[in-house]
């Protein structure tokens, strides 16, 4: 294969890659209601959107809850990797495998398997119902940027620092917690993005009356949708995109420490 | 004991719901008392639904051999042709990861609909004369889904071409086999275990998507993931749901299974 070849190759799965959302952020700035040609520059649907109460409280409950889902589960995870080397055996491949076990399982499955247990319970739907199922289905993720951080650390400061007299807990602030302290932002970061994107779980158990972006996306996409929808999915974009570059420059610098010489 | 926190919240909104859904698929949702076996022998007995599970089945392989195709020459591009771009086009593919599925879904919508983009722009060229009417038809779903997974394959691959020692590829064109030849023989079983991660990465999430079938397939795109939807928002017919759900759940876990079966034999 010739190197123009090559690129030619690359340059057509990035447009399948990003031409529909460039297509889309671009029509959130056309006047046509309808998402189509001509391109006529409006800022129409964004100032629908700064008024539309319906949608800018559904990005706060969105961000409310992904941010919780955010420190529950960093806290969490910190625990579980710290908690983690004193397990043994039997038990540590069943929490192992317990811990990733929301990776593989379909979200819908999820979601609908907590909406029956809120049934059993003879309860009602409620964001709390939501909160736990965003956490179980993020914690992986917080869980495997931990790991990947614990696995490369070198345990032997931990050591050092017990054998010349400090506490469990001091070992703990000013040895361990700056090791995996990046990771933990960036776990949380992971999480947050996960529950800030996720529809399944919401879509499930979300109590009427109460919304989070996706859902509104999916019940505009339902119902009838104006640019509006452009508009805010390109809010959307937006801030995955920050999150995204917070892990990737928190992370980058670690995964590069943890890679050593063998990147470059 | 520091564990416990976390594999409480595990054990009590991941584990035990499963249980719950297992024992509701045993209810009838008609009222009838006790354990019943009737929502199984529903879905089992009626065609409409073991047509259904083979659509999705199918569904998943063709987004998996199409991922595959696509992945493959760009995984091999970035691991041994453009390596000094190798970082960015990887950046460049793992980006739309993290934008909204919802949002992602709609912007096809958007882009395949009648009168959208892609109409106008292969009409301005003359290949499509009038309307496109690709959407709410199953090469919607396929595009959509296709353009959600494909990524997973891409790093897999790449991954273990990475790995690869590029002296066998010496040895072997020195040793005067064609460029095909040591393709076949040398680089394409090296990297079969990226292969097959991709596979697994692909395959077993599309057999549970429900909203891209929907949303882009409309009325030609329902599989099990839609039909278990419906009978949550529909249809109340919820006992039945989990039946579905549980069988939806086996296919995921036994195609695991087979798929890391298949992966051991390629481990050194």
């Amino acid at each position: 294969m010739k190197k123009a070849l090559s690129k030619i190759y690359v340059l057509i799965i990035l447009l399948y890659l990003y031409v529909p959302i460039i297509v889309l952020m671009l029509m959130g700035f056309n006047e046509s209601r309808y998402n189509s040609m001509p391109f006529k520059l409006s800022f129409q649907w964004y100032q629908a959107l700064a008024k539309d109460e319906t949608l800018i409280t559904a990005a706060r409950n969105s961000l409310i809850l992904a941010f919780i889902t955010g420190i529950i589960c960093v806290t969490l995870a910190t625990l579980f990797i710290l908690g983690q080397r004193f397990l043994s055996g039997r038990v540590k491949s069943v929490f192992d495998s317990v811990s990733m076990m929301p990776m593989s399982i379909p979200w819908l499955i999820m979601g609908l398997s907590l909406l029956l247990l809120i049934r059993a319970l003879n309860l009602d739907k409620s964001m709390f119902f939501v909160g736990a199922g965003h956490v179980v289905i993020s914690l992986p993720y917080s869980l495997l940027v931990l790991k990947a951080r614990m696995a490369s650390m070198d345990q032997s400061l931990e050591e050092m620092s017990a054998s010349l007299g400090a506490t469990p807990f001091t070992t703990f602030r000013r040895v361990t917690l700056p090791a995996i302290a990046p990771a933990m932002v960036a776990g949380g970061f992971l999480s947050f993005m996960i529950s800030f994107d996720n529809f399944p779980i919401s879509y499930f158990l979300t109590p009427s009356g109460i919304s989070t972006l996706p859902i509104e996306i999916q019940s505009s996409i339902k119902f009838g949708f104006t640019p509006e929808i452009n508009a805010v999915s390109t809010v959307i974009i937006g801030i995955s995109l920050l999150c995204l570059a917070v892990t990737g420059l928190i992370m980058g610098s670690s995964l590069k420490s943890m890679m050593g010489k063998g990147d470059k | 004991m520091l564990t416990w926190p976390a594999m409480a919240m595990l054990f009590v909104f991941a584990v035990f719901p499963l249980f719950i859904m297992l024992a509701s698929s045993f209810q009838s949702d008609d009222g009838t008392a006790g354990i019943v076996l009737s929502n199984y022998a529903r879905f089992f007995s009626k065609n409409t639904y073991l047509k259904l599970t083979g659509r999705t089945i199918v569904n998943s392989l063709l987004v998996t051999v199409i991922s595959l195709i696509i992945s493959y020459p760009l995984a091999y591009i970035m691991a041994k042709k453009l390596k000094g771009m190798k970082n960015v086009i990887m950046v460049l593919i793992i980006i739309p990861f993290f934008t909204n599925q919802l949002v992602r879904v709609y912007s096809w919508l958007i882009f395949l609909q009648d009168g959208g983009i892609l109409e106008s722009l292969l009409n301005s060229v003359g290949l499509v004369h009038g309307s496109l009417g690709i959407l709410y038809t199953k090469t919607a779903v396929i595009i959509g889904l296709v353009h959600a997974f494909f990524p997973y394959m891409v790093i897999t691959i790449y991954m273990a071409l990475e790995r690869m020692d590029n002296s066998l590829v010496e040895a072997s064109s020195c040793l005067g086999a064609s460029a095909f030849t040591t393709f076949r023989k040398i680089i394409f079983p090296i990297s079969m275990p990226g292969v097959i991660s991709g596979i697994m990465l692909v395959f077993v999430p599309c057999l549970g998507t429900f909203v891209e079938p929907r949303i882009l397939g409309g009325v030609n795109g329902t599989v099990i993931g839609t039909v278990i939807e419906d009978q949550f928002f529909e249809i109340y017919g919820w006992n039945f749901g989990a039946a579905i759900a549980f069988i939806l759940l086996a296919m995921v876990l036994i195609s695991m299974a087979a798929i890391s079966k298949w992966g051991k034999r390629y481990e050194e």
